[in-house]
């Protein structure tokens, strides 16, 4: 009986994928066409992974594509990237926005990054476009790379600007807390421990989820330095400050929106007016953003409707 | 079980059951020997990038096994040691409110997801292995604590009466007579609650406890899914190995004409 239970649990992991991209989807409320009707007859859902950032460019997606004519529902009820993904390939989305590290990484099985953004954009879009049929549209600036955060009075105490300043400081205070994912990648925790020569003992390195790590960091307790991704609000709501990777270490996670190839060239308006968003997304602009959904509590619709309203692209 | 005594012959029957037990005792081994062996011949004829090789190692796979086992045992043992006498409490008051309360207890730390008390106790407490153990020790607790209270009322009135006729005080009637009468039952609750906690162990990695979740969560976040499989079948087995070992054990405790 147990074990017919946990046989099903392990079944049940693999086949979530299948079974929820038949969540619920929530229709949008911005005016069809009010802007043009260039995209007329496009119809589908956008997706997104599970954390504010994602929700909030899914809403902006849906919304300014609707401005243009196209009839889309938003669907944020998804878990985790690989199945957020998975509803892409199934066309069950009809697009969402990702990162050039994670597709690069996860998706395309590649274990070293490339560092300059532009080179690692054109080698996720064409090699996923072969590989997959998925089409990467021109990207935003933002980067939502794995950056280290500490407490801002305790960054002073230790006078720590830059992780080389961390990788010198005594052992028992290079204390860590990082996700278990980061800690077996190759721009995770082995590299970035061999670029600076950070070498402590296992207990300094604590594996937590990435929600317990942000209030483990401001706790301070479990660890000094948090691993933290750059666009992420709490980082300045919980008053932390971000070490420099003055080493330039970490990859860029550059954000775009990727979609299945078919739709694009049929639709090819759509990388037009992406365009006209895109632009605007910065890393800075995305934490101001994020930061009105983790910290303030507002809707990631709301606060996507708005944003496009300020810009005048609805 | 009583209507095949009663049709077969006594030496048969025993033959039978004799038969029958060892089956019983070879027959998960065996499967999970197979199972694990299948799993790492597979993982042989793999060719695995950097990321894998992090993961599935010899020495790495043995730590996560070592940390989940301790996670188990000691929750388990925790358990036996708070559900049991809660349970015998529970069982001899005459309080109904005690009654609900131990019971209400169970119920709770059994409806409340175990990912969800694990990460709410990392915010407002701390993160590791206490916490895991917490969160462990309140899912497995019903189980324990229900078989305690069922299997102590199901002892029969007239062999309490006996007892008690006898000149035992309720001490002695509880110690001497109830409880064993009661262990089958108790030993079977424990048996469920070590393997309900084989399972829940796997949300320790989400605060720094290690155990095989740590495999689960790495490989299905970056899609590694030789990872992910590893891990899932490796708790698969333990469970399934710990089922048998406590099986075995229930037989040998158990009291003798039972």
């Amino acid at each position: 009986m147990f074990t017919k239970r946990h046989i099903a649990a392990t079944a049940a992991i693999l086949v979530t994928t299948a079974l929820l991209t038949a969540g619920c989807s929530t229709g949008s409320a911005v005016e069809s066409g009010s802007k043009s009707d260039d995209l007329k007859g496009l119809t589908g859902v956008i997706g997104s992974k599970d954390f504010s950032e994602q929700y909030i460019l899914a809403y902006m997606t849906t919304d300014l594509l609707n401005a243009h004519g196209a009839n889309l529902t938003t669907n944020t009820k998804l878990v985790g990237s690989a199945n957020t993904r998975q509803a892409l390939t199934n066309k069950d989305f009809l697009g969402y926005w990702e990162y050039t590290g994670t597709a690069w990484i996860t998706y395309l099985g590649n274990t070293a990054p490339i560092t300059d953004p532009s080179a690692q954009f054109t080698a996720v879009a064409e090699a996923d476009l072969k590989a997959n049929d998925v089409k990467w549209l021109d990207p935003a600036p933002l980067n939502n790379t794995y950056a280290f955060a500490v407490r801002s009075s305790e960054a002073k105490k230790l006078n720590v600007k830059t992780l080389s300043d961390v990788a010198a400081l005594p052992k028992d205070q290079q204390t860590f807390c990082i996700e278990s994912e980061f800690s077996t990648r190759d721009d995770g925790w082995p590299g970035l421990a061999k670029a600076y020569g950070i070498d402590v003992p296992a207990s300094n390195v604590k594996l937590l989820d990435t929600g317990v790590i942000y209030t483990a960091t401001q706790k301070g307790s479990d660890c000094n330095f948090g691993e933290v991704f750059q666009t992420d609000g709490r980082i300045k709501a919980l008053d932390l400050t971000v070490m420099q990777d003055d080493k330039q270490f970490f990859p860029v996670y550059q954000g775009a929106f990727t979609m299945q190839n078919a739709v694009f060239t049929k639709y090819p308006k759509i990388a037009d007016v992406m365009a006209k968003l895109s632009p605007l997304l910065t890393t800075e602009q995305m934490q101001t953003l994020n930061a009105k959904v983790d910290v303030d509590g507002e809707e990631p619709a709301d606060v996507a409707k708005e944003f496009l309203k300020e810009k005048g692209l609805i | 079980m009583t209507a095949t005594v009663a049709l077969l012959s006594p030496r048969k029957a025993r033959a039978r059951e004799r038969t029958q037990r060892i089956l019983r005792l070879v027959t998960a081994p065996v499967i999970v020997v197979l199972a694990v062996a299948l799993l790492f011949w597979w993982l042989s004829t793999l060719q695995l990038d950097s990321i894998e090789q992090r993961t599935l190692n010899p020495t790495y796979i043995e730590a996560r096994i070592k940390e989940h086992l301790l996670l188990t045992f000691v929750a388990s043992l925790l358990v036996a040691v708070l559900a049991i006498p809660a349970g015998i409490l529970a069982y001899r008051t005459r309080s109904r409110w005690v009654r609900s309360f131990f019971l209400a207890l169970g119920n709770i730390g059994q409806a409340t997801p175990a990912v969800g008390v694990v990460i709410l106790l990392a915010i407002v407490w701390q993160t590791g292995f206490a916490t895991a153990l917490v969160a462990l020790v309140a899912y497995s607790f019903l189980p324990v604590l229900r078989n305690t209270m069922v299997g102590l009322e199901q002892v029969g009135d007239d062999v309490k009466e006996a007892a008690r006729g006898m000149g035992m005080t309720p001490n002695q009637v509880l110690r001497r007579i109830e409880l064993p009468l009661a262990s089958p039952t108790i030993l079977a609750g424990l048996r469920t609650a070590l393997v309900f906690a084989v399972g829940t162990a796997t949300v320790a990695t989400f605060i720094n406890a290690g155990g095989l979740g740590d495999m689960i969560v790495n490989g299905l976040k970056l899609q590694r899914y030789p990872v992910l499989f590893t891990g899932a079948v490796l708790v698969a087995a333990i469970a399934v190995l710990i089922d048998w070992l406590a099986g075995v054990v229930e037989d040998l405790v158990r009291p003798k004409g039972l």
